[in-house]
C-alpha cells in the first residue's frame, strides 16, 4: 500500500483542483500562529526539516489531511511530548481543565534571546546579497562536501531502484523502478532516509532525473509530457 | 466548519501559552513572522526577478546558470531558498513546478503556497495528467508543446521563467513586473498580456 503522503499519480485523490481567488497568505489567525511558531521548534529540534517531515508522514490519516497548518502543528505536538517539554495530556488539560501530569523540561532564557535573535535578522524585506548567496544555504540547505566521487554523470541512463524504504524517504513511489536520464547534477546534501531518524550517514550526490511520460504511466500517460525529478545516489542503479 | 475552526484557534492559544511558560517561544516575534510572511514576501519578488531576466540578457544567463545567486542580488534568500532552479518557458517546451511527497515551494521569490499546491489533488495529478490540469486551470497549450513536470523532491526549489509576452517592447521593468503572476512563475499560467500593464 503506498504511504499516504506519497501522492504522485494516486488516483483515489484524483480530483478538480480550486483556487481561490485573492487567497490570504493565512486564513485564520491560528494558522499564522503556528507558523510563527514552527521557527522557535524548528530550532529546539536541531532544524531537521527531514525529522519533521517524517513526524509529519506518520500522523493518523485524518490528521495527516485535515489542514496543511493543522498538520504542523499535530507533528510538532508528537515531538514535544516525546522530547518531555510537554506532557502526554498537558495541552488537552490547558483547553478543558483538569491536572495531569505536565512536562518538566524548560528552554534557557539565553537560548530563547539567541533563537529570537537570530529569526529576527532575517525578518527583513531584503537582506544583504552576500548573506543570501553564500551565508544563508550554509546556515539552512544541508549541502556537504561529497566524500566519495559520484557514480553518474549527466546524460547516464539509470533506473530508480524498485525497493522503497518504508521508513522517511524522498523516493516517490512512481518513479520506483522506472528508466530515466540523469539531466543535472547538485553536489551532495546530507541523506534524508537517514538525516530524519538521527543517523549519521555519508552526505548523497544528488541528481536530477528525466523521466518521459510514457515509461512512468504506460498507456495513460498524456503525449509530450516528461516528469523531473530530484533523486539522491542510493536510489539509483545503471539503466 | 465554524465548529472546527474555533477547536483549532483553541488549541493552538493553548499550545502557544504553554510554549511560552516554558520559554520555548516568544510571542512578539511569532507577531513579526506572520507579518513579515503577509506583507514582505510574495510574488512581488519573483516579479521582479523575472522582469529584470526578460530586460537583462546578462541576467538572465546568470538565474538560468545559478539562481540562489541571481535572486540573492535582489536580496531575497532564506527558507525555502537554499537552492533555487530557474527553468524557462520556450515555444517548444512548458514547466511546471509541484511537490508530490509535501510542499516544497521557493519561498524567498513566491511567498508561501496558496492552498491549491498543497492540495492531494494538485500533488497527485499533477505529474501524470499536466496536460488536463492545466487546461483545468485555464492555461490550454498545443499538442506541440512538450510539458515538463519538475517534481521538488529534495533540496532545489523551482521557480518557471515564463516567456515575455509579445508588444511588450516599449516596457521597462518595472512595467513588466506587473505582468508576472504567481502562477506564471509556478508554471500553470502564462504571464499576462501588455494591456495589463497600461490597465494599471
Amino acid at each position: 500500500m503506498p504511504a499516504l503522503h506519497d501522492m504522485g499519480g494516486n488516483t483515489e485523490f484524483f480530483g478538480p483542483i480550486v483556487p481561490e481567488p485573492n487567497e490570504p497568505v493565512f486564513h485564520s489567525r491560528w494558522e499564522g500562529r503556528v507558523f510563527g511558531i514552527s521557527g522557535f521548534l524548528l530550532a529546539l529540534f536541531g532544524q531537521n526539516i527531514d525529522a519533521f517531515r517524517y513526524e509529519m508522514e506518520q500522523l493518523p490519516r485524518d490528521d495527516y489531511l485535515s489542514n496543511y497548518y493543522r498538520r504542523w502543528l499535530a507533528a510538532f505536538e508528537a515531538k514535544l511530548v516525546r522530547a518531555g517539554y510537554l506532557g502526554p495530556q498537558e495541552i488537552d488539560a490547558r483547553v478543558q481543565g483538569g491536572r495531569v501530569e505536565l512536562g518538566t523540561r524548560r528552554v534557557s532564557r539565553l537560548r530563547l534571546a539567541v533563537t529570537a535573535r537570530v529569526q529576527r535578522l532575517l525578518l527583513r524585506p531584503t537582506l544583504p546579497p552576500r548573506v543570501c548567496k553564500h551565508v544563508l544555504p550554509r546556515v539552512i540547505g544541508t549541502a556537504r562536501p561529497a566524500l566519495r566521487s559520484r557514480r553518474f554523470s549527466v546524460g547516464d541512463r539509470i533506473r530508480v531502484r524498485s525497493r522503497r524504504d518504508s521508513g522517511h524517504t524522498r523516493q516517490p513511489g512512481y518513479v520506483s523502478g522506472k528508466a530515466g536520464l540523469v539531466t543535472a547534477h547538485h553536489g551532495a546534501t546530507l541523506f534524508p532516509d537517514a538525516h530524519a531518524i538521527g543517523r549519521r550517514a555519508r552526505p548523497q550526490h544528488l541528481y536530477t532525473v528525466a523521466f518521459d511520460g510514457e515509461e512512468l504511466w504506460g498507456a495513460d500517460a498524456e503525449e509530450g509530457t516528461e516528469v523531473r525529478v530530484d533523486l539522491f545516489e542510493a536510489y539509483l542503479e545503471p539503466g | 466548519m465554524s465548529h472546527e475552526v474555533d477547536e483549532n484557534a483553541v488549541r493552538v492559544e493553548a499550545v502557544e501559552s504553554l510554549l511560552v511558560e516554558k520559554g520555548i517561544v516568544d510571542a512578539s516575534l511569532v507577531d513579526e513572522v506572520i507579518e513579515h510572511y503577509e506583507t514582505s514576501v510574495g510574488p512581488l519578488n519573483g516579479a521582479k526577478v523575472v522582469a529584470r531576466a526578460w530586460t537583462d540578457p546578462a541576467y538572465r544567463e546568470r538565474l538560468l546558470a545559478e539562481a540562489t545567486g541571481a535572486v540573492a542580488e535582489f536580496g531575497f534568500g532564506g527558507p525555502e531558498g537554499q537552492l533555487i532552479v530557474a527553468v524557462e518557458n520556450a515555444p517548444e517546451v512548458h514547466n511546471v513546478v509541484v511537490c508530490t511527497l509535501c510542499s516544497c515551494y521557493p519561498w524567498p521569490v513566491l511567498g508561501l503556497p496558496p492552498s491549491w499546491y498543497k492540495s492531494p489533488e494538485y500533488r497527485s495529478r499533477m505529474v501524470a495528467q499536466p496536460r488536463t490540469v492545466l487546461e483545468e486551470m485555464g492555461l490550454e497549450l498545443g499538442a506541440d508543446v512538450r510539458i515538463r513536470v519538475w517534481d521538488s523532491s529534495a533540496e532545489a526549489r523551482y521557480l518557471v521563467l515564463p516567456e515575455r509576452p509579445p508588444d511588450t517592447g516599449h516596457l521597462d521593468a518595472e512595467a513588466l513586473a506587473k505582468l508576472v503572476t504567481r502562477d506564471s512563475m509556478i508554471g500553470v499560467g502564462l504571464a499576462l498580456s501588455a494591456d495589463a500593464a497600461e490597465d494599471d
